[in-house]
């Protein structure tokens, strides 16, 4: 009933009443002509009053948009005839699309969002380094934090946190090792965090008398303990002492550490030890602070400079001059992200690279279409078509494309956004928790409306001036030197940018390859690594050190087991773990102003050397014999041998620890020297071995690691070794078995994530940079159709043709790489001066990409130019 | 909504070109044309409305769902749209013409006090 009427439906209704009144003034006595024009005066404007008509059931903006669906779907019809073309413009544009808004919501999550913690921008991190030894975060003693507290008034509340692990029995079915961090009672509130479930640590739970209490973190309550709210005021053993679990932690980026659960200094005995509370250098705490109101962050790192200024001076032993000791104070969000910045704007640069090449690409598809529809758009302009009309028809149909490609590229996003993460995750916690939202959707949206309008501009209009008949009367393409030289422009710009991508993804194969490539001293496809860990501090007596005695034994034999040992120190795994330490040899004096030597401590049980595979050159290995009460001994690597003992003494004579942490110096005698091994760099530098000392398990009491050499497969042994150790001590950690080649492969992991993500992008831009000279060059070969025919009519070879077409192909690549090559090189030198960390690639990447490019630019021409060959002369000179 | 009166012609007064067009489909269903010429015919030619205006208010009412609209053929056997009152528009007719009788009554009095009111 309410139907609304069209616009045939409006014209009937205005001709059924115009034909009512002129019958009217006919039977009126009126001559039917003029009764015909006196009709119409009468009415008024037609359209006009249609319009008015129209407008009761139509609002403007209905209208407007029924005007552009129309176009839409004479754009859909019109791509659908260039099927090739459309699938190549919408692939080209999703891929641009979809890398651009995975790395948006990446940058989003990392670097824009706040943080949940309660004012977060007075939130603060403060950070003791000493650039002088090469230390960017020596962290805090509690001595140095009790000065702090008391001198500084810009900071009106400081939490602390320190990492320890713990050996856990409770909650989970398996007694485990679990991170967790030790806090003061000021934390929480600092932080400015919330429970989720219970409470948090405050005040009371703080100092020595307190009750042993812990607040588990939110990962850690998720994702093993299945959120189960009954945990609070469960009772966990935590190595040697106990803590009830008083609450779980809201989500909120980890740091300084991502940790199982946190706990107040009484569940640490370490903590209470006087080493901790006395010793200014023994530095493990990390600090936190809340600026006091009203003052700025600049004002506080002001007073805290002055205040460590005072510091340095009162205890210069604790601040040796060399060392350069310095704070800093950043707020606690750009701390989280600033290492990953760099990175994220360097990936938004190459997502934003890949979009202009795929842009330009696009455009060129656009202009070389809309050179051969220059009739079809003269037809219409001819027909009354204005500009803005031709316009909203290009519009429409870029638009069609652009959509296409965002709505694929937005499906891409979220397998972009996963991997992208992945690769962020290692440079700040936050990514962890990057999740696809709709600001992807906003991002693919507007860029595919931004590139619609873009391309819509592309194709040149018939000029309402030229004279319209040259269009509308030949059939044959024009192509003017100005389209050409656009259009090969395009595509040059596009090699040139694929160029700087690939010699950049060249650059991290090349290093990535030289890692997984590398030989290391260890036979890593064989030995299987265990974590045994004894106790929250590593440090075992004689007796818990049998537990490895008779793990050994037993295990030993157990079938397809060649050899077990027990060590300190998984190779790569345990980077970082322990430093290097001062010591002195005997019959070497230091020269003058030099420091003492430093090397790797590593502790090794009897047998290490053989089941890792690291030849003994000269004196014996370890034995049982080697334990507390016997003489003290050590084992050297060859470079030390080679430095101190060039003669090739070094057997029988002593050696030892100068450093401070070992009190007073034991002689050790050297009875053996060991091949040099890096279990640190999965590659070395050669020149340098690593100068690296061993001492016996027994003597010192520290171990924690289990190596096991397999005949086999190595994990087939896993249950049977963790049956044993269990059957010997039910309550034992065993924990992240692994071979030594499972190992080097997630140390490497990073790297292959970077050369990886990095080759995504390269390899994007090579394939549409290819697309887009086999565009340019299968256009100029369909627009030189008649010329080609004449040449072949008059005798030239096909041959000749073809080789044509292939120089104008190499001639864009070359052009292309050199320009990419000097403007990256401009490029990088700009970036050194404002980035850290730009390295320009070696000759080999270099020539390796543009040798790529190269020879598929070319593979990208052999299709046009085959087809200039085999061009028909008949038709050819027919076709116009 | 009309043109500047010519020849003697009143200008409509706003809003009363609804209740003319529903009071003259009173009587049966009509087609534009013919609602025009029944609204001059009646006002003995002082009332003269434009297409321009009758016709979108048609499609207003319509719109509304005072008026249906219907093909239908004329007396002298031509095709025309028809409208015709619905039950809501009758009811919007009574409406109207109360509304109208109060206007007239209101400005009757503003125009012409009753005796006694002026000094």
């Amino acid at each position: 009933m309410t139907m609304r009427p069209d616009d045939r439906e409006l014209d009937d209704e205005i001709r059924a009443h115009m034909a009512l009144s002129i019958r009217e003034r006919i039977e009126n006595g009126e001559d039917p002509e003029a009764a015909r024009l006196a009709a119409l005066r009468e009415f008024g404007y037609v359209p006009a009053i249609r319009e008015s008509m129209r407008r009761v059931w139509y609002s403007r903006p209905i209208d407007a948009a029924a005007a552009l669906g129309r176009d839409l779907r004479i754009g859909l019809r019109s791509i659908l005839r260039a099927r090739g073309l459309a699938a190549t413009v919408a692939v080209t544009l999703a891929l641009g699309i979809g890398a651009n808004a995975a790395i948006f919501s990446v940058v989003r999550a990392v670097l824009l969002r706040p943080l949940v913690n309660r004012d977060e921008d007075r939130l603060i991190y403060i950070r003791q380094s000493a650039p002088g030894v090469g230390s960017d975060n020596t962290r805090f003693s509690v001595p140095e934090i009790n000065d702090l507290k008391a001198r500084v008034t810009t900071i009106s509340s400081f939490g602390d946190f320190s990492t320890v692990e713990f050996a856990m029995v409770g909650l989970v079915a398996e007694p485990r090792m679990v991170k967790a961090g030790v806090v003061g009672g000021s934390f929480f509130d600092v932080m400015g965090l919330r429970p989720v479930l219970g409470r948090l640590l405050n005040a009371q739970d703080d100092g020595p008398k307190a009750a042993g209490a812990a607040v588990l973190t939110y990962r850690f309550w998720t994702t093993s303990l299945n959120r189960d709210a009954s945990v609070i005021g469960k009772t966990i053993r935590l190595g040697p002492r106990t803590a009830t679990v008083v609450g779980v932690l809201e989500p909120s980026v980890p740091y300084p550490d991502d940790t199982e659960l946190i706990a107040n200094v009484v569940t640490s005995p370490h903590h209470l030890g006087a080493t901790m509370v006395t010793s200014r250098t023994h530095r493990m705490t990390e600090l936190f602070g809340r600026l006091a109101p009203g003052v700025s962050i600049d004002a506080a790192r002001a007073e805290l400079t002055t205040v460590h200024a005072a510091m340095t001076r009162e205890h210069p032993e604790a601040y040796p001059a060399r060392a350069n000791t310095q704070l800093s104070a950043t707020r606690l969000r750009d701390q989280i992200a600033s290492p990953a910045r760099t990175v994220l704007l360097v990936l938004l640069g190459a997502a934003a690279v890949v979009f202009l090449i795929a842009c330009s690409n696009v455009a060129n598809l656009i202009l070389a279409r809309s050179v051969q529809r220059e009739g079809e758009l003269a037809v219409r302009a001819a027909l009354g078509a204005g500009t803005g009309a031709l316009r909203r028809t290009l519009f429409a149909e870029s638009l069609v494309l652009c959509g296409a490609g965002a709505t694929l590229g937005i499906m891409l996003a979220r397998p972009f956004v996963a991997l992208v993460a992945r690769f962020a995750a290692r440079f700040s916690v936050r990514a962890l928790d990057v999740t696809v939202d709709s600001s992807v959707l906003w991002i693919g949206a507007g860029l595919a409306i931004g590139a619609a309008v873009l391309l819509a501009y592309v194709p040149r209009l018939p000029s309402p001036h030229a004279p319209a008949g040259l269009g509308l009367v030949s059939s044959g393409v024009r192509i003017t030197t100005g389209t050409r030289r656009r259009l090969r422009l395009f595509a040059t710009v596009q090699i040139a940018l694929s160029f700087v991508l690939l010699a950049c993804a060249g650059m991290l194969i090349a290093t990535l390859v030289a890692l997984r490539t590398a030989a290391t001293s260890y036979d890593v496809r064989h030995i299987l690594a265990f974590d045994v860990p004894l106790s929250a501090t590593g440090f075992a007596g004689p007796k818990t050190l049998d537990l490895y005695g008779e793990a050994t034994r037993r295990i030993a034999e157990l079938p397809d087991v060649e050899g077990v040992a027990v060590g300190s120190f998984v190779p790569w795994r345990d980077a970082g773990t322990l430093g290097g330490v001062t010591f002195a040899v005997e019959g070497y004096t230091r020269a003058d102003g030099e420091d003492d030597p430093t090397a790797r401590l590593r502790l090794t049980g009897p047998g290490l050397f053989a089941v890792l595979g690291v030849p003994l050159l000269a004196g014996r290995d370890f034995s049982d014999e080697d334990i507390q009460s016997s003489e003290p001994v050590s084992i050297v690597s060859e470079s030390v041998a080679r430095r101190f003992f060039p003669n090739g003494e070094a057997v029988n004579r002593h050696m030892w620890w100068t450093d401070a942490y070992f009190g007073k110096h034991v002689p050790r005698r050297i009875v053996g020297v060991v091949a040099d091994a890096d279990d640190v760099q999965v590659v070395s530098a050669p020149a340098a071995p690593p100068l690296t000392i061993y001492m016996p398990v027994r003597q010192v009491g520290i171990g924690g690691r289990l190596f096991v050499r397999a005949a086999g497969d190595p994990y087939a042994l896993v249950p049977a070794v963790r049956k044993i150790i269990r059957e010997i001590s039910p309550e034992q950690p065993v924990e992240r078995a692994a071979t030594l080649a499972d190992v080097r492969a997630q140390i490497l992991s990073p790297e292959r994530l970077n050369a990886f993500v990095f080759s995504g992008f390269a390899g994007m831009a090579v394939l549409i940079a290819v697309v887009g000279v086999a565009g340019v060059l299968a256009f100029s070969v369909s627009a030189r159709t008649r010329e080609f025919g004449v040449r072949l009519a008059i005798g030239s070879a096909p041959r000749h043709l073809l080789t044509g077409v292939l120089r104008e192909g190499a001639r864009i690549a070359a052009i292309g790489i050199a320009s990419g090559a000097v403007g990256g090189y401009a490029l990088a030198r700009l970036a050194m001066q404002f980035v850290e960390h730009v390295e320009l690639p070696g000759l080999m990447p270099v020539i390796g990409a543009a040798a790529v490019l190269a020879s598929a630019a070319i593979g990208a021409s052999l299709v046009p130019a085959a087809r200039a060959a085999r061009v028909d002369v008949l038709q050819a000179l027919r076709a116009e | 909504m009309t043109k500047p009166p010519e020849d003697g012609r009143l200008e409509l007064l706003q809003g009363t070109l609804d209740m003319l067009i529903l009071r003259t489909l009173r009587w049966g269903p009509q087609h534009g044309h013919g609602i025009g010429q029944a609204i001059r015919t009646q006002s003995d030619d002082l009332l003269k409305v434009e297409t321009g205006s009758l016709y979108p208010a048609l499609h207003r009412l319509v719109k509304r769902g005072w008026l249906t609209a219907e093909w239908g053929v004329s007396q002298s056997n031509q095709r025309a749209k028809f409208y015709r009152l619905t039950p809501e528009g009758k009811k919007q007719l009574v409406r109207e013409e109360s509304r109208w009788a109060q206007l007239v009554k209101a400005i009757g009095r503003v125009m012409k006090p009753a005796p006694g009111s002026e000094e």
